[in-house]
C-alpha cells in the first residue's frame, strides 16, 4: 500500500516536472524574440531599423493571428486597413500639420469604420469566398492609394512625415524607436495573450472549431467573427500607421500584396494559434534576409530554403518548439 | 531532440552571420542602393555594373587622389521597405562615404532622411526627391522628363503631318512626370492630346486602352514607361491592324529590338547618344562616350549603354568634385557637386547649380528607329 503511495507521488513528481518544463519552454521562444530584440538595442547598426520593422509586422500578425488563428477565418486583405491608417496619418500630419498622435489614432479609427463596413457582410462568407473577399479589399485599397494622385501623390508617395512623438517631445533616433516599438509590441502581444484567455477568446476558439456547435452554445457567431475582424483591423492600423511615422515616408507599393506574403509567413513560421508565435515569426523571418545578405544572388535562394527547414522541421512554427520536447520526452 | 538541435543550430548560425557584418574600410567607397530584383531590375543592373566598370577603370589609374574605389551594392528588391534597410546598412555597417543609387524613386525618396542625417551626397539614376532639406542632398545623372516627351513631340511636328496623339503611360513617379508634361505642352508642337490612357506594369493586354485611343482620333501613341508592355503595345497594334505610329520612352534596345521587329517603320523610342553613338558625329560627346563604350564593350559586349552610360557619367562626377573640392568629406563633396558645370558625360554635358541638382540642361537626347535591325536616327 506505502509502495502505491509512493509511485503515485513519484508520477505525480514526474508529470509536475515535465508541467513545469514545458510551460519553461513554452516561454522560450518569447525569450528569444526579446533577447534579440535586446541585444540590437545594445549592438546598435542597421539592425536596429530591421528589428524596429519586425516589431511593425508583429503588430501587424498578431491582429492577423487574433483573426486567423484564434478565430479560425482566413483574411488576404489586411494590407488595406494598414494603408487606410498610415495614409491617415500620412496625410493628417503633412497635409494638415496634426500632431502624430491624433492622426495615428484617427488613422486607426478610420480603419475601424472601413472595416465595419466591409466586414459586416464580407464576413457572410466562408472559407475560399471569404478569401477571395479580402483578397479583393486589399487590392482595392492598393489601387485607390495609387490612382487617387491629389491625396496620396500616387507612386511618388507622401515624403516628410513626422517622426513618432507626443506633447513636442519627437523620437529621432533609430534606438529610441526600437525601444518604443519594443513597448507597444509587447503591449500587443499581451493584449492579446488576454484576449485568448478572456470569455471572447474563448468564443473566437469555439468558432474556429465549429460553428455550428459554437452557435449550438449560444455563442452569437456572426458578432464574434466580425469583432475579431475589427481587433486584427485594428492591430493593422497601428502598424500602418506607425510604420509610416518610423520611415518618414509612404508609397503604394509598402502595402502591396508583399505585405500580405510577409506576414503569413511570418505567421505560419511563428505559430499560427499560439501568442508568442506572431512576435518571434515576425523577427526570425525580419532578420533571415540579413542573415543571407552576404550570399549576394543566392540570398532569396537560401532564405526559400530554410523557410522550407523551418516548416519541416517546425510544422507548427518556432512557438510550438515545446510540443517537439514533449514529443521527445513521449518518444 | 535531433529537430531542436537543428533548428538551435540554424538560429545560432543566424544570429552569428549578423553578429559579423561590420566592416572597417580604407577606400573611398560608394554605396549602391539598386532594385537588382524587382521590376527595374534590367536598368539597375545595368546602372550598377557600370558604377563598377567606372570604379575599377579609376583604380587602374590609381584611384581618386590616391586612394581606391570600393563599390558596396545592395539589392533593394524594387521596394521602398528593402531600400531603407540597405541604405541604413551601407551608412552604419559598410560606412561609405557616397551613394550613386539606381532608379527606384520611392526607394530613394523613403531613405533620403537617413542620407540627409549622415551627411553623404546621393547621385540618382532616378527623379529627385521633393522634400527641399533632401533634395539639397541629391544629385540626378538622368535628363528631365520633359527632354524625352519633347523630342517625340518635335519629331511629329516637324516630320508627320499627324495632329492627333494618344497618351499610355504606367503609374510610375516618371511616366506620371512624362504624361503630364505631354498633356500641358503637346499644343505647343501643334498638337492635340485627344486621349490619355493607364496601364499597369504587368498589364498582358493593352488592346482596350489602345483601341480607345484610336477611336477618339490618335494618330500616334506616345508611350510613357518601360518593360516588357512595349512589346505588348507593339502587338496589340498589329493585332489591330491599326495604322498608327508608337513613339516609347527611354529604354533598353534588348528589350527596344523585338518591337521594332514587330511594328517595322512605325516605330520609334527616344535614344540616349551612347545607343545611336556611330551615328553622332566626331566631338567631345561621342570621345566621352567612347572612353566609356570602350572597356564596357570589353566586358558584357552588346549589352545596352544607355543606363550604364549615366552610372559611368556618375562615379566621373564624383571624381571631377573630390578633386576639385579636394576632401573626401561628404558636405565638401556634396557643395563641390553643386558647382560643377560644363561636365561632359556620355549622355551630354552636365551643369549643376544650387538651384539645379538635375545637371542635363541641354536636350541631349535623339529620336531613333531600327535600320535593319541597327537603332539609327529617325529621319
Amino acid at each position: 500500500m506505502r509502495l502505491h503511495a509512493t509511485i503515485l507521488q513519484l508520477k505525480a513528481m514526474t508529470a509536475q516536472q515535465s508541467g513545469s518544463r514545458r510551460r519553461l519552454l513554452a516561454w522560450l521562444p518569447g525569450v528569444i524574440g526579446v533577447a534579440i530584440v535586446l541585444y540590437t538595442f545594445i549592438g546598435g547598426g542597421y539592425l536596429v531599423s530591421v528589428v524596429s520593422f519586425g516589431l511593425i509586422y508583429a503588430l501587424f500578425v498578431t491582429g492577423l493571428n487574433l483573426f486567423m488563428g484564434y478565430t479560425g477565418q482566413v483574411s488576404f486583405g489586411q494590407n488595406a486597413f494598414a494603408a487606410i491608417s498610415g495614409y491617415m496619418s500620412a496625410v493628417l500630419t503633412t497635409t494638415y500639420g496634426w500632431g502624430v498622435a491624433p492622426a495615428l489614432a484617427c488613422g486607426i479609427a478610420a480603419t475601424l469604420v472601413v472595416a465595419l463596413v466591409v466586414g459586416y457582410p464580407a464576413l457572410r462568407l466562408k472559407g475560399h469566398y471569404l478569401a477571395m473577399a479580402t483578397l479583393a479589399i486589399g487590392l482595392i485599397a492598393y489601387e485607390v492609394a495609387v490612382q487617387w494622385q491629389s491625396v496620396t501623390q500616387g507612386y511618388m508617395g507622401i515624403s516628410g512625415i513626422p517622426p513618432l512623438g507626443v506633447f513636442g517631445y519627437e523620437i529621432t533616433s533609430d534606438r529610441g524607436n526600437l525601444a518604443f516599438l519594443a513597448l507597444v509590441a509587447g503591449l500587443g502581444v499581451g493584449a492579446a495573450a488576454l484576449i485568448r484567455h478572456s470569455r471572447l477568446g474563448r468564443a473566437m476558439t469555439a468558432v474556429a472549431g465549429s460553428e455550428d456547435a459554437a452557435r449550438a452554445l449560444g455563442i452569437d457567431v456572426a458578432r464574434y467573427k466580425l469583432l475579431a475582424f475589427l481587433i486584427a483591423a485594428a492591430y493593422a492600423g497601428l502598424a500602418g500607421s506607425l510604420f509610416v511615422h518610423v520611415v518618414g515616408f509612404v508609397s503604394p507599393e509598402v502595402y502591396g500584396l508583399h505585405m500580405v506574403n510577409l506576414a503569413f509567413t511570418m505567421l505560419y513560421v511563428g505559430g499560427i494559434g499560439t501568442i508568442a508565435g506572431p512576435l518571434v515569426g515576425a523577427i526570425i523571418i525580419i532578420l533571415l534576409p540579413e542573415t543571407f545578405r552576404s550570399f549576394r544572388d543566392y540570398q532569396d535562394m537560401a532564405y526559400g530554403a530554410v523557410l522550407i527547414l523551418l516548416l519541416i522541421y517546425a510544422p507548427r512554427g518556432l512557438a510550438s518548439l515545446s510540443d517537439l520536447w514533449s514529443g521527445r520526452a513521449r518518444g | 531532440m535531433r529537430k531542436i538541435a537543428m533548428i538551435g543550430m540554424f538560429l545560432a548560425g543566424s544570429a552569428a552571420a549578423f553578429m559579423g557584418q561590420a566592416n572597417a574600410a580604407e577606400a573611398y567607397k560608394i554605396g549602391i542602393s539598386a532594385g537588382l530584383t524587382g521590376y527595374v531590375a534590367t536598368i539597375d543592373r545595368a546602372w550598377s555594373d557600370a558604377v563598377k566598370l567606372a570604379a575599377d577603370h579609376l583604380n587602374a589609374q590609381g584611384g581618386i587622389m590616391g586612394r581606391q574605389i570600393e563599390v558596396v551594392v545592395e539589392d533593394n528588391k524594387s521596394e521602398p521597405q528593402a531600400a531603407v534597410t540597405s541604405y541604413k546598412k551601407m551608412i552604419s555597417s559598410d560606412q561609405v562615404d557616397i551613394f550613386v543609387s539606381g532608379c527606384v524613386s520611392a526607394g530613394n525618396f523613403a531613405a533620403a532622411g537617413n542620407v540627409v542625417r549622415a551627411k553623404l551626397p546621393m547621385v540618382l539614376c532616378s527623379i529627385l526627391p521633393t522634400q527641399p532639406d533632401h533634395l539639397k542632398w541629391a544629385f540626378t545623372m538622368i535628363p528631365p522628363p520633359r527632354f524625352e516627351v519633347e523630342v517625340r513631340l518635335k519629331y511629329l511636328q516637324d516630320k508627320t503631318q499627324i495632329k492627333k496623339i494618344g497618351v499610355i503611360y504606367d503609374p510610375s513617379p516618371y511616366a506620371t512626370v512624362q504624361k503630364t508634361i505631354a498633356e500641358k505642352s503637346a499644343a505647343n508642337f501643334g498638337l492635340e492630346v485627344v486621349g490619355i490612357e493607364q496601364y499597369k506594369h504587368d498589364e498582358p493586354d493593352l488592346s482596350a486602352q489602345i483601341n480607345k485611343l484610336k477611336s477618339e482620333g490618335a494618330q500616334a501613341i506616345l508611350k510613357m514607361g518601360v518593360g516588357g508592355t512595349t512589346l505588348t503595345a507593339a502587338k496589340n497594334i498589329k493585332q489591330l491592324g491599326l495604322d498608327m505610329l508608337m513613339l516609347t520612352s527611354l529604354e533598353d534596345v534588348a528589350v527596344l529590338k523585338p518591337v521594332g521587329d514587330v511594328l517595322g517603320d512605325k516605330f520609334f523610342f527616344v535614344a540616349s547618344p551612347a545607343q545611336v553613338y556611330q551615328a553622332l558625329p566626331e566631338g567631345a560627346l561621342k570621345a566621352e562616350i567612347d572612353q566609356f563604350l570602350k572597356p564596357w564593350r570589353a566586358k558584357f559586349g552588346d549589352r545596352d549603354p544607355n543606363w550604364a552610360g549615366r552610372g559611368w557619367d556618375g562615379v566621373m562626377l564624383i571624381k571631377r568634385a573630390i578633386e576639385n573640392a579636394k576632401s573626401f568629406e561628404g558636405p565638401k563633396v556634396r557643395d563641390a557637386i553643386e558647382k560643377i558645370a560644363g561636365f561632359q558625360g556620355t549622355t551630354g554635358i552636365y551643369n549643376f547649380s544650387p538651384e539645379n541638382h538635375q545637371g542635363l540642361t541641354e536636350n541631349p537626347l535623339y529620336l531613333a528607329q531600327f535600320k535593319g535591325g541597327v537603332a539609327t536616327l529617325a529621319q
